[in-house]
Parts: C-alpha cells; structure tokens; sequence
C-alpha cells in the first residue's frame, strides 16, 4: 500500500492488497452493533460528579452519539468512491477528500477504541511488541488497530502538511 | 457607567465571575496516537505544537495533565470537545 497527496492535495491511498481493503471497508462499521462491549468507552463519563454524569448521559452523550454516527456516514460515502485496479491482483485505491480528514480520524480512533474495549488489549499488545497471532479473532482485532494506527498517522501527516 | 448590582453572596459570585472553580482533566489511554493527541489539543484549545506536545507527554508519562482552568460551563464545553475527539477527559471541582 502507498500513501500519497494527490494532485488534488487529498489524502490518496493506492496498491491497496484486497485483503486490507476489507479491512479498511469495515471502518464503517457501528461500533454500538458491533461491539456492545468495547462501545461504552466511547461515551465516557465526564468526572465523578453524580448530578454531572446524569445531565451528560441526558444531553451531552445523545449529542457525541449523533456526532459519532454523522461522522461514520462521511467515512462510509467515501468507502463507496474505493476503485480497483485491473490488473491481475486487484489492488484496490481510496482518494480521502482533505476536508474529510477529521472525520475519518474520529471514526478510525472509535473504532480502535472499540476494538481495545472489546478484546482488553494490554498496553504491550498495543506497543507492537509481537506480531499478532491472525489464526484468532484476537490477533485479527489487534491487526486491525494497528492498520488503523497506520492509516491515522498517514492522515496526521497530510493535516501537518497542509498548515 | 451604571451603579453596581448588590451581589447576595459575594464570595461565590466572584469566585464564579473568576472562573477558578474546574479544573478539565486529560487521562492516558494506550489506544490514542500521540500525534493525534497533539491535533487535538491544537484544534480545541489552539495551542502552539510546543505547548500541545509538552501537555501530550505530561499525559502519557505521568497518565493525566490538567489543560484548563476556569468556570463550569466552559469546563463542561472543553471536556465535550474532548469527548468528541474521544479522548478521555474529566473535570473535577478544584477544593477551596
């Protein structure tokens, strides 16, 4: 897979194996269905404060949810534009709109998050420390994270190049 | 310029009109990128690169950073913005 800025100064992602672009497909994916577990770590709750936390899960956290799935349709709309190439290995390219970065970054950072949540990653599983095991679900899951990872920095990198 | 309004607890309205009592918090997680970290301290507070990552680094090594100090609806509006970009921030009542 090659990271580039495209002519058009967007985020463009080429020679995507078709295996990762599954992968990159499921960024869409709502955590909440998904993930029911790991989910809950994407509505914190904002102190220890009891009349706080009752007024954040009545006004505030509604209002991240609807932010949190309006930015996932974004990510979605721009899953659907993914080409693939014809020749013989069916690589796939995604050309990310510059204005959709922050979007994608939430959306990827959620998902991770979820991912995290879900399997109890531990801080050395998240260093990279050993490769993933991808003969299980686990493996799969901290595969996933850290190709989110990637693609994260690939993004922080353009938003550092545009200022 | 018109006359002062009588304030009926002075100590408490002043504190407030200070914005002194919360303190927003930002707790370590394995999961956040550091570099995300920075963006988003620069977005929400508009911060220097410098002063975002020195207050990134206080967070991952010492596992929270305070980054705000002031009046409770504006704590209550930094840690949503915070939520937004979900990273896990707090706010807590600074003890008079």
């Amino acid at each position: 897979m090659i990271f580039e800025i495209s002519k058009t100064g967007n985020p463009l992602f080429s020679r995507i194996h078709p295996l990762l672009a599954g992968v990159l497909r499921s960024t869409a994916e709502d955590p909440w269905e998904h993930y029911p577990e790991g989910s809950a770590r994407l509505l914190p709750p904002p102190g220890e404060d009891e009349e706080l936390i009752n007024d954040w899960e009545d006004l505030v956290q509604p209002e991240l949810r609807r932010h949190f799935d309006s930015e996932r349709v974004v990510v979605a709309a721009d899953l659907l534009g993914m080409k693939q190439g014809r020749g013989k290995n069916g690589l796939w390219s995604l050309e990310i709109p510059a204005d959709h970065s922050e979007a994608w970054l939430t959306t990827l950072n959620a998902l991770r998050l979820t991912l995290a949540g879900e399997h109890s990653f531990t801080d050395e599983e998240l260093s990279h420390q050993n490769p993933p095991d991808l003969s299980t679900a686990r493996g799969l899951a901290l595969m996933q994270v850290n190709f989110y990872a990637f693609i994260q920095e690939c993004l922080l990198r353009a938003l550092e190049e545009n200022e | 310029m018109g006359r002062p309004e009588t304030l009926e607890n002075p100590a408490t309205s002043l504190s407030e009109a200070l914005g002194q009592p919360w303190i927003v918090v930002v707790h370590n997680d394995p999961v956040n990128l550091m570099s995300y970290v920075c963006m988003v301290f620069r977005r929400v507070f508009g911060w220097s690169r410098e002063r975002a990552q020195k207050h990134m680094m206080e967070v991952h090594t010492k596992g929270r950073s305070v980054v705000w100090s002031g009046g409770k609806e504006q704590a209550e509006l930094f840690v949503q913005q915070l939520h937004g970009f979900l990273l896990l921030a707090t706010m807590e009542k600074v003890s008079q």
